[in-house]
This record gives structure tokens, C-alpha cells and sequence, in this order.
């Protein structure tokens, strides 16, 4: 089962971000199947195709063009298909109010970017980590919440 | 004026009561005089009575006297024209008597000794003819001759009697009645003497009064003219008017400031509705008109509104009408109201008003300049950090080491720019963030604070202790941040090989010792004093810490931007409180925290 | 009359399979012969009907002993979290050898080759994660979880949930009472049941 690609999309509208996500990603032990979207609103048509599989782990920018992280995350959680899909934020640096609020409104966990390549693959390697235990250990979702 | 009006009241109530005693004592010496005229008349009438019933029996006897001497003249001489006076004695008393039973009016006594008198007169003159007849003619007989004269002067001397009796009688009826009437009226003389000295009394007492409420009135009178006076200057100078609207008769009474307000002279117009409503803003009359119904709609609903209207020279101006609905002292409707030129203020509202959306837009400017600088500025700052870190990562066998040494020295530099930056925007984020007051548990802020800094806590083998906190309103996160920032600041610049102890005491103190602080209506406050064993600092430097990007040490000793004590100081402003610092160069720091209570 | 049949052993299993698993909620791929592959997680009880209807067959479901292992050891660090006398006051890695029979150092090794993860991170993650249940339900203050869970201190207990979650406890306590205010405005948090559903793999 380990073997499976763990799937993993990825909504921010900065390119460079995008690239470097998905080169972090590349580069941890876990296998990844990474997809990357450059707005809020592509996320949501993208997730409400019928066919497409959906992601074991959803990373959100806040500060997006056109629909914010923020509206995003909203709709995932008040969504019964997407409910259960573990929701990180990926943004740049917020107050510590800030971050409650996004957790209260249903993220799983927020990562404030980090300005250093290996920090990034040591984030990201644990939140696929954690998720993946909560997955298959059957740990209680509702406290599912990490903060970088 | 309330006192002056019950005086008033008093005063007329007086008046009317010194009226009706004054009328009533008129009235009493009035009914005394006239009891007192009346008995002397009934008086004198009965003494003259008395000394006509005096004549009169004098007259009879007179009478009488002389028909016996002219009886006795006649036996002794036989002169016939002796006698003559029989026939007039016979006749003459007839009237006597009569004008004498006038006189005893309804007398009964009188009238009795009257009616005997006259049957005595009867009888003697009768005996006296008979004994004639005996003396003379043709049946003279000497015997009875004299028996009868005997009986004659018999007679006589019972109507004498009779007389005297009468006139005893008469002057004792007299006597009787005099002491009546003189009993009656003795004291007249001392009841009319008593009322007029009262009745002189009353008049006097009334004229002082009267005097002295017409002076209380010309005073009062003085003072409303004044009042008058000077409520015409302050609707001048504070550019209102009165005005009242009697609604029964429509009529209505402006004050003079009114038609100064409306470009006027006093009552150079006649004041009515129609007439205002000329003045009115066309656009602004309904307003006035649904405002008005509105007052009519229910007895508690005053009327307030503001309109436009048009001067007699054309000038715009702002007015504020304030009135409500009263009735007056007859039970009239009538609305009382306030007209206010209020064409300054509305006028300086304006201007606050378009500042204040000036300063809005300011604000809202400067909010997108914060999360530009917090986003957008930071972003390409990060990408630049990753990018470097991933080359120094993936390339470091291929660089020589003076350009890795480069690279480090670049990574120091723009990591220092983003911390800048976060600490910049979190200031700014102090100053600007709504002010929401909770009443919180400092304990477990303090706890919250340690937790966020367990790690540094831990790694510098630190002990952090507190008094027990009190629960004060606060806002949460801020307080946190400054308890995080001052106990960060205490680790910072902990002195080498010395275990950092920092103990946060709390007491509470009123606030007149730090006056010059704060003049608010705060009495107590919270000394929350964070005392370390650092390296401290020259006491000279006390303020100056608190100051915006001010660091005490070069930036290769301590990193950090010389913000965090500066949000320290915004976050207890923010708070009503202050945070002043203390320093002992080389033993320690404390910084005290005052929260009002 | 006897028939004489040519069959292929393996489009045998496949059909077989393929019969038996028709119906069932599970989407899966056959890798090769012998094996089969879910595509996502098999509840137990579908396990179960799927085991019972292969033993008709004679197929029987060959359990990796390695996997079988690192379950073991997994169940025996929740036995160890969720135990109400002081927990563990021992030492992980002697408990574990003891109680498995295998040396600390083989178990290690299997363990983090196929967990991505080492002993002693899963142990603090599920003492973390018993530390979050304690604390959700409010039941017992900071002081009474670090005891509980075996730490020294309420500052240790504090470094390391933060190191673990990235929140500190109070700001954790602060958005789970939050959260359950928004999802159930006017109730009081639901009670949570302590022990975790152990979902074996």
C-alpha cells in the first residue's frame, strides 16, 4: 500500500511556488502524484470534475486571484465529497489569530513558507507523514492540526 | 418664580378677605348709626309729646279754673254774663280733649285716665248747671242749691286730682322712655369709636400691603423685562429664535431673533404658517411637514428637524427646528419650538466629514501598503531565499568557497529584511487592529506566552515564575505578544554562564503617583513589573528603548530589529497604560507594565 | 464419456476473483499471480467476506509477516499510550523487545523502512495525539496530562506538543472549543471517546 503515489494538489498563483513545491515533493521518500492549479476557482472546477480522482491532501494559498484560499476552504469543508480531504494552508506569514481563524474554519494545517529549500522538504515530508498516519492509523480527524 | 407667583397668589387672596371685613364693617356701623338716629328722633318726639300733653291738661284745668270762678262770680253778683263762659267751657273742652287723645296716641293707660277725666269734666260741668238751676230760675231751692255746689267743688277737686295724676303719669312715661333710649344708645358712641380705629387699622395694614406687593411687582416686573432682555441678546448671539403656535385660533408669535434669522426686522412681516413655509428649501418643506406630522402623532414626540432656507437677501442657511407640543394654562394647544441657524456647524461637519472619508481612504491605503509589504514585498524575498538555500544545497560541490561564503552573507541579509519587514507589519498590525477587550485570565496568558517560548526557555536552561495574575480586560493576543516580546527580550540579552531568572510580579496601585500620566477616570491600575537577571542597561537609555528601530547593540551581537519593545509600548498605550524600563548595567532589567484596573 | 480440459491456472484466478469481488466496495488491480493490489483502504469487516469468500476456493490470504510485525509493534505502542498506570515508566525500546521478542535494533529498522517514521516519532505522535483527546475533553488540566502522559514537566509536555503540532496546548484547547462552537452554536463540545478505533492495516 505504501507504494501507492500519495496525491496531492497544490493551489497558489505564483509559478515559482508552484516549482518549488512540486521539486520538493520530487525530491522526499514519499511517492507523490502532484498537481498544481494557479487559482482558487480552477481548484474548484478542477476537484468537481466527475471523473477525477480525488487528492489525499489539498495545500491552499491564501492570497489567490479571482476566488481566495480562504473561500476555498470553505467550500471544501461544507462539501460532503471534499470534507474529508485534509486541507493545508500554504501561505506566507499570518498572525498567530489569523491562523486560528483558518483553523477553525476547518484546515487541517498551516504552513507559513519557508525560506529555505530543505526546510520546505522537511514540512512537507512530515505533513504527508502525519496525514498519512492519521489515514492509517485511525486517528481522530478533528484533531488533526499542524503548524509550521 | 414660583415663590413669586404663590406670593402673588396670597396677596390677592389677602386683599379679598381685608374687602369682604371691610364691607362687612361698613355695613355694621352703617346698621348702628341708623339705630342710633332712629332712638334719638322716637325721643325728642316723646318729650315734645310729653310737653304738649303738659299744655294741653294746663289748658283744661286753666279751662275748668275758670268756668268755676266765673260759676262762683255769677251766685254771688247774678251777673248772666258770668255765665256766659259755660257755653264756651262746654264747647272748649270738646278739642282739648281730642287733640289730648291724639297725643296719648296708643297709649292704653293715657287713654283710660283720658276717657275718666273727660266723664269727670262732663259731670262737674253738668252738677255746675244744676246747681244754677236750683240757685236761679223757677225751681230754685236752697237745699240743693248748696248740696250741689258742695258737690261741684267736690268734683273740681277730683278732676284737679285727676290732672296732677295724668301729669305725673305722663312725665313718668317719659322718664321710663328716656332711660330706655339712653340705655340704648350710651354705647353707641364707644361701638362706632371701636370700629372706625379698627376699621382704621385694617386700611392701614392693607395699604402696606398693597404697597408692598406693587413694589415686589414693579420688581418682578423689573426682572422679566430683563430676562426679556437678555434672552432677545442670547438668541442673538447664539443665533436662535422662539417661537410658539397657537393652534386653536392658528396664530402664531415669533420672537424678534426670528425674523433677524430670516433677514427681517422685527415684525416686519406678519408671522404664519404659509409665510415660514415660503422661506423653506422647496426640497426640505416636505421633511418639515412629515416632521410635524409626526409631532401631532402622539404627545411625547418632539419635533426635530433640520432644513434649508432661503434669507430675504436670497443667502442659504441651515436651520435646526426643535419644538414640542404643550397645552397652556387654559388648556389650549400650543406648540413651543426653537429655530437654530445651525449653518456653521452644518458647515464644519461637512469639512469633518469629507476629512474623515479622507482619513478613511488614508487608512485603507495604508492597510493594502501593509499587506503589500506583508505579502507581495516578502514573496519575491522568500523565492530569492529558497532558490539561494537550493543552490547552496544542490551546487555546493561546484562552488568555490568564497562565493559560498557570498551566499550565506546573502541569505543573512535578506533574512534579516523579512524579519524587518514581519516585525514593521505587526507594529503596524498593534496600531491598527480593532481593539476587541476581553476579560481575561493573565495567568494564562502568561502560560500561553511560556509555551510559545518553551523552546528557548528550554534551551537556555531559563526559569520563568509569576506572581498569581489577576483577571483584568485586556486585549488577549496583545498582552501575549507583549509578554512574549519582553520575556524574549529578557533571553536575549541574558548574560553568558548565568542561569536567566525572570519572575513577573504583580501588585496593584492607584494611580496618582503616575498622574502625570494619565488623567482619565482610571483609579486604579496594575503594576505587572518583569524583573531579569540579564546584562541590563544605562538607566540613561530608559526611554530610548521604547523608540521605533532604536537598539541598544550592534547588529552582529544581537540579531533583531529594535521593534519589539517599540509594540511593547503600543500595546500597553492601547491598553490606557504605560511600560517604562529600568536598568542596572550588568545585574539586570525590570520593566513595569501599568494596566488600568 | 470423459472430457479432457486445458485450463490456465492464473485467467482461473482472475475469473474466480474477479466473481467473488463483484459487488463489493473495493476497487483493486492484480499485479500478478497471487497477488492483488486495493486501491484504497479495506475496511475489516470487507476483509473479512473477502476471506471467507476465497477460503471456499481454497485461497487463502497470505499475511505478511513483516507487516504483521510492524501492526504488532504499532498496537503495542497504543497499549502503551493508552494505559491508565503511569504509562511506560520503561523504557520503549525494552518493552518492545520484551514484549515482541525481537531486538530493539531489527525492530527499529522494519519499522521506519516501512512506516516512514521511527518508533519514537509514532510514540510521540500518539502520545501527542492521546495528549489532544485529554485535552479536548477538557477533563484534566496541563499539569494533569504531563503527568499522565509521562513527562517531567508541564514545559516539557508544552515544548513537545509544539514541536510536534506547531500549536501550543492552550491554542490547540483554544481551536478545538472554537470549532466545535461553530459547528454546534449553543451546545457544549461533544464528548469524545478516548481510545481510537485502530484501523489495522
Amino acid at each position: 500500500m505504501q507504494n501507492l503515489p500519495i496525491s496531492v494538489l497544490l493551489a497558489d498563483d505564483d509559478e515559482d511556488d508552484r516549482i518549488l513545491f512540486q521539486e520538493a515533493l520530487n525530491e522526499i521518500k514519499f511517492k507523490t502524484e502532484v498537481r498544481t492549479v494557479g487559482d482558487g476557482r480552477s481548484l474548484m472546477e478542477y476537484l468537481n470534475r466527475p471523473e477525477v480522482k480525488l487528492p489525499q491532501v489539498i495545500f491552499l494559498d491564501l492570497n489567490m486571484p479571482l476566488k481566495s484560499g480562504m473561500e476555498c476552504l470553505h467550500e471544501l469543508k461544507s462539501s460532503a465529497r471534499f470534507g474529508n480531504i485534509a486541507v493545508a494552508i500554504y501561505s506566507t506569514s499570518a498572525s498567530e489569530e489569523d491562523i486560528e481563524e483558518t483553523f477553525v474554519r476547518g484546515a487541517n494545517v498551516y504552513i507559513r513558507k519557508p525560506d529555505d529549500f530543505n526546510e520546505l522538504k522537511r514540512i512537507l515530508e512530515k505533513v504527508i507523514t502525519i496525514n498519512w498516519q492519521y489515514h492509517t492509523s485511525g486517528l481522530n480527524r478533528e484533531n488533526f492540526l499542524l503548524s509550521f | 418664580m414660583f415663590q413669586d407667583l404663590r406670593s402673588v397668589f396670597t396677596s390677592s387672596f389677602f386683599l379679598n378677605i381685608i374687602f369682604v371685613s371691610t364691607l362687612f364693617l361698613l355695613i355694621f356701623i352703617s346698621g348702628i348709626s341708623y339705630r342710633y338716629t332712629t332712638a334719638l328722633t322716637d325721643s325728642s318726639r316723646l318729650v315734645v309729646q310729653s310737653r304738649k300733653t303738659a299744655t294741653e291738661l294746663g289748658h283744661l284745668s286753666s279751662l275748668l279754673e275758670e268756668a268755676q270762678s266765673r260759676h262762683a262770680a255769677f251766685i254771688l253778683t247774678g251777673d248772666t254774663s258770668l255765665i256766659r263762659p259755660y257755653l264756651h267751657a262746654g264747647v272748649k273742652t270738646g278739642p282739648v280733649l281730642q287733640s289730648l287723645k291724639l297725643l296719648a296716641g296708643d297709649n292704653s293707660q293715657q287713654i283710660q285716665h283720658l276717657d275718666t277725666l273727660s266723664r269727670l269734666i262732663g259731670h262737674c260741668l253738668d252738677l255746675m248747671a244744676r246747681t244754677l238751676e236750683w240757685n236761679t230760675g223757677l225751681a230754685a231751692d236752697q237745699a240743693r242749691f248748696k248740696e250741689s255746689l258742695m258737690l261741684g267743688v267736690k268734683e273740681m277737686e277730683r278732676i284737679r286730682v285727676k290732672i296732677k295724676d295724668m301729669l305725673d303719669f305722663d312725665s313718668m312715661h317719659l322718664k321710663v322712655h328716656q332711660d330706655i333710649y339712653g340705655r340704648e344708645i350710651s354705647l353707641s358712641p364707644l361701638y362706632i369709636l371701636f370700629v372706625m380705629l379698627f376699621s382704621m387699622l385694617v386700611f392701614i395694614f392693607a395699604y402696606f400691603r398693597i404697597n408692598k406687593d406693587l413694589k415686589l411687582e414693579k420688581a418682578n416686573n423689573e426682572k422679566l423685562l430683563l430676562a426679556n432682555e437678555s434672552m432677545n441678546h442670547a438668541e442673538e448671539i447664539g443665533e436662535f429664535s422662539s417661537w410658539q403656535w397657537h393652534l386653536q385660533t392658528n396664530a402664531f408669535d415669533f420672537s424678534d431673533n426670528q425674523y433677524r434669522l430670516l433677514g427681517y426686522r422685527p415684525f416686519e412681516f406678519e408671522p404664519n404658517l404659509d409665510k415660514f413655509l415660503e422661506f423653506v428649501h422647496p426640497e426640505d418643506r416636505h421633511k418639515l411637514k412629515a416632521a410635524r406630522r409626526e409631532m401631532f402623532s402622539g404627545p411625547q414626540n418632539p419635533l426635530s428637524v433640520d432644513f434649508r432656507i432661503y434669507r430675504k437677501d436670497g443667502s442659504l442657511r441651515y436651520f435646526r427646528s426643535i419644538a414640542k407640543l404643550f397645552t397652556d394654562g387654559d388648556r389650549r394647544p400650543v406648540v413651543i419650538g426653537i429655530h437654530w441657524d445651525i449653518t456653521h456647524q452644518h458647515l464644519n461637519r461637512l469639512a469633518l466629514e469629507e476629512r474623515n472619508l479622507e482619513l478613511e481612504q488614508s487608512n485603507k491605503e495604508l492597510a493594502t501598503f501593509n499587506h503589500i509589504a506583508s505579502h507581495d514585498l516578502q514573496e519575491p524575498l522568500r523565492i530569492i531565499q529558497t532558490y539561494v538555500s537550493r543552490i547552496i544545497d544542490s551546487e555546493q560541490a561546484r562552488i568555490s568557497e568564497t562565493s559560498q561564503g557570498y551566499f550565506s552573507r546573502i541569505l543573512a541579509a535578506l533574512s534579516r529584511m523579512r524579519a524587518l519587514i514581519n516585525d514593521l507589519l505587526l507594529y503596524s498590525r498593534t496600531t491598527k487592529t480593532e481593539k476587541v477587550f476581553q476579560l481575561s485570565d493573565l495567568n494564562q496568558i502568561f502560560e500561553n506566552a511560556r509555551q510559545e517560548l518553551a523552546q528557548v526557555l528550554e534551551d537556555k536552561q531559563a526559569e520563568l515564575s509569576s506572581d498569581p495574575l489577576p483577571e483584568a480586560k485586556v486585549i488577549p493576543f496583545q498582552i501575549q505578544q507583549m509578554f512574549v516580546n519582553l520575556i524574549g527580550n529578557s533571553l536575549k540579552f541574558s548574560r553568558l554562564g548565568v542561569k536567566p531568572r525572570i519572575h513577573l510580579s504583580c501588585s496593584e496601585v492607584p494611580s496618582d503617583p503616575y498622574r502625570e500620566h494619565h488623567t482619565g477616570p482610571v483609579k486604579k491600575f496594575y503594576k505587572l513589573t518583569l524583573t531579569d537577571n540579564g546584562m541590563g542597561f544605562e538607566q540613561q537609555y530608559a526611554r530610548k528603548i521604547f523608540d521605533l528601530f532604536h537598539r541598544l547593540h550592534g547588529r552582529d551581537e544581537f540579531t533583531g530589529s529594535g521593534i519589539g519593545l517599540s509594540i511593547c509600548k503600543k500595546i500597553a498605550e492601547n491598553h490606557g497604560g504605560e511600560i517604562t524600563a529600568e536598568g542596572r548595567p550588568g545585574e539586570g532589567a525590570a520593566f513595569t507594565i501599568l494596566l488600568p484596573h | 464419456m470423459n472430457l479432457y480440459l486445458k485450463f490456465e491456472v492464473n485467467s482461473l484466478f482472475q475469473k474466480v476473483l474477479e466473481n467473488e469481488l463483484k459487488g463489493l466496495p473495493v476497487s483493486y488491480t492484480v499485479p500478478g499471480p497471487g497477488e492483488l493490489t486495493f486501491h484504497e483502504l479495506v475496511p475489516d469487516e470487507v476483509l473479512e467476506a473477502i476471506r471467507a469468500r476465497l477460503d471456499q476456493y481454497g485461497i487463502e490470504i497470505l499475511e505478511n509477516p513483516k507487516a504483521v510485525l510492524i501492526q504488532k509493534i504499532k498496537d503495542a505502542i497504543i497499549e502503551l499510550v493508552y494505559r491508565e498506570d503511569s504509562l511506560a515508566r520503561c523504557k520503549v525500546s525494552v518493552y518492545l523487545s520484551e514484549r515482541l521478542r525481537f531486538g530493539y535494533g531489527y525492530l527499529s529498522k522494519l519499522f521506519s523502512e516501512s512506516t516512514f517514521t521511527s518508533i519514537e516519532n509514532y510514540l510521540i505522535l500518539q502520545k501527542t495525539e492521546r495528549a489532544k483527546h485529554l485535552i479536548a475533553s477538557q477533563a484534566l488540566t496541563f499539569t494533569e496530562i504531563a503527568w499522565k502522559l509521562n513527562y517531567s514537566s508541564v514545559a516539557h509536555f508544552s515544548t513537545q506538543f509544539k514541536n510536534t503540532t506547531g500549536l501550543t496546548p492552550t491554542a490547540f484547547q483554544r481551536i478545538i472549543n472554537k470549532k466545535r462552537a461553530v459547528a454546534a452554536p449553543g451546545q457544549n463540545g461533544v464528548q469524545l471517546s478516548e481510545h481510537p478505533v485502530d484501523n489495522a492495516f
